[in-house]
């Protein structure tokens, strides 16, 4: 069974791997983002009414500053995802065809390239920049370093969340992509995948931040699982019982929006249109 | 007058393609009203837990917003081709068709597309402005309307400038579409009070990618009568002019470095 996906795994990290320069430029781009709003949140708590050390939704500016840094790391290393390209690329060349007729399944293909796009990137970023960031603000007092047996069992939880994200991002992702059978096209759907899943998720800011029933709202929706959960459980925000409902929560969302997927697939196949192909 | 013309013949042409997929035409411009709600909505959010940032309230915080938009929208309108000619047109040789017609390659560029998602931000960023200028107190004068103005539209040549720069680079490296977005990225820093940022940043943001020249300055004036807005107009109008004589030379320095991919 994984062996047949093996390949597709390989050849999504490979694909990453040979063009690691223009990431490092992505990354530039993503860490000038980033820059602006740890300034933003400087300045935030500098003008609060309590002065800087204030918190603010639960967070002091110290934690505030790692939160940012630490979702933009994260982020850049799992929502790599190609899933909606490579949707709209095989109806517009007609390449859809060929996949059909293939003892392959369409989804599987894509769930493969996803989990190797998302180890590689681990591999090449997530490792090397959670470390060091982690060392840094470990070593100027950002983060309270807890004990080790804590350190270590959130990290394995960080990890698995992190796992259940990429699978996730991918669903919803292909998801969007889907839509291209109906639209044809893929640039207006991916604008709007890209700016629900960073609002929604807390990448642009923790969702404690949101008003009261709007948060809650917002908090039984999948995007949490893809960046702040994750986060959160990394900086011990989350008791471990918290930490197990947020992991049940995101499998909960993979399975409902995999049989989603599902249904979309077997209604828009027979709508697709191929232009020329 | 040909040119004119001319121009005219090949937006209509590219409105018309554009049509096909009308689709996607709807989900892009609703996407584009989400994403602003959504990061007008996160300023808000923000902004809601202190009384003031660095002294600047919520509303003038989103009219630094809602400006930012006018001179951003007016080069959306005009120069989106140019992301192509950075990440794509170079690359795959598609270019070649320009050099083979008796026309400039740049004036080609600009009219292969128009982009009406740009009248979507503009509407936006005016919404704003009238939105949040009903909670400030100006100080206008016949000066700051005309730096305004100024600011608007020499601000969008100065961005165009940046974009015709950053991606005649492309001619030599291919592909320039990442560097270009590093560039084109500081609009974001722009929407905000240069009074947040350290120094240096804001010199650079007033010098060097001079996005905080035409936005942040002029509303500061605008708003708390900073600067003499004659300086601030004839600053504005100086830096485009400036840019765009550089911009125009280094693309046709770049230019003769391009390459056909031979397929």
């Amino acid at each position: 069974m994984f062996k047949r996906y093996k390949p597709f795994l390989r050849a999504s990290a490979m694909d990453l791997a040979v063009y690691r320069f223009n990431l490092i430029i992505w990354l530039l781009v993503t860490v000038l983002q980033m820059v602006c709003m740890v300034f933003l949140w400087f300045s935030v708590y500098r003008s609060s009414a309590g002065g800087i050390n204030t918190i603010i939704n639960g967070f002091n500016y110290k934690e505030m500053i790692v939160y940012t840094v630490f979702t933009t790391i994260f982020t850049f290393v799992t929502f790599n995802n190609e899933t909606l390209w490579l949707i709209y690329s095989d109806i517009r060349k007609g390449t859809i065809g060929n996949y059909l007729i293939k003892p392959i399944s369409y989804r599987g293909k894509f769930i493969a390239g996803a989990i190797g796009g998302y180890l590689i990137m681990t591999l090449m970023f997530g490792l090397p920049l959670f470390a060091i960031s982690y060392t840094v603000f470990g070593l100027i007092g950002f983060i309270t370093i807890p004990t080790w047996y804590d350190l270590v069992f959130h990290i394995l939880l960080f990890l698995v969340a992190q796992f259940l994200a990429v699978l996730l991002n991918d669903t919803i992702t292909y998801i969007f992509g889907l839509f291209c059978f109906y639209t044809s096209s893929g640039w207006g759907l991916n604008s709007l995948r890209a700016t629900l899943t960073s609002f929604f998720s807390g990448t642009l800011l923790p969702l404690a931040f949101f008003p009261p029933v709007f948060k809650d709202i917002v908090n039984w929706m999948p995007f949490a699982g893809l960046s702040q959960n994750p986060i959160l459980i990394l900086l011990l925000k989350y008791d471990y019982l918290s930490c197990l409902k947020v992991l049940g929560l995101s499998i909960a969302w993979i399975i409902v929006l995999e049989l989603l997927a599902k249904l979309i697939f077997h209604n828009g196949i027979k709508k697709v249109t191929v232009q020329g192909g | 007058m040909n040119y004119i013309k001319l121009y005219f013949t090949c937006i209509k042409r590219s409105m018309i393609s554009r049509l096909e997929y009308k689709k996607d035409t709807f989900v892009a411009l609703f996407s584009f009203l989400f994403s602003n709600l959504c990061a007008l909505l996160s300023i808000f959010f923000i902004l809601q837990t202190i009384p003031a940032l660095e002294g600047y309230s919520l509303w003038e915080v989103g009219f630094f917003y809602g400006f930012s938009m006018i001179p951003i929208s007016l080069d959306h309108l005009f120069s989106d081709e140019f992301w192509l000619v950075a990440y794509r047109r170079v690359k795959e040789g598609d270019m070649d068709m320009y050099f083979l017609r008796p026309v400039p390659v740049m004036f080609q560029v600009f009219a292969e597309t128009f982009q009406p998602e740009g009248f979507g931000e503009m509407i936006l960023g005016t919404a704003l402005i009238v939105a949040c200028s009903f909670n400030i107190t100006f100080s206008v004068s016949v000066g700051t309307i005309i730096m305004i103005v100024v600011a608007s539209v020499f601000g969008a040549m100065i961005i165009t400038s940046l974009k015709i720069i950053f991606s005649s680079f492309a001619f030599i490296f291919k592909d320039s579409g990442p560097l270009l977005q590093i560039i084109y990225n500081f609009t974001n820093y722009a929407k905000y009070p240069l009074k947040i940022y350290p120094k240096f940043l804001r010199l650079i943001l007033i010098f060097i990618l001079p996005f905080g020249l035409f936005i942040s300055l002029p509303v500061d004036t605008l708003i708390n009568g900073t600067y003499n807005p004659c300086w601030i107009s004839l600053a504005i109008i100086g830096g485009s002019i400036a840019f765009f004589f550089l911009a125009v030379l280094i693309w046709s320095i770049c230019i003769k470095k391009y390459e056909s991919t031979g397929s």
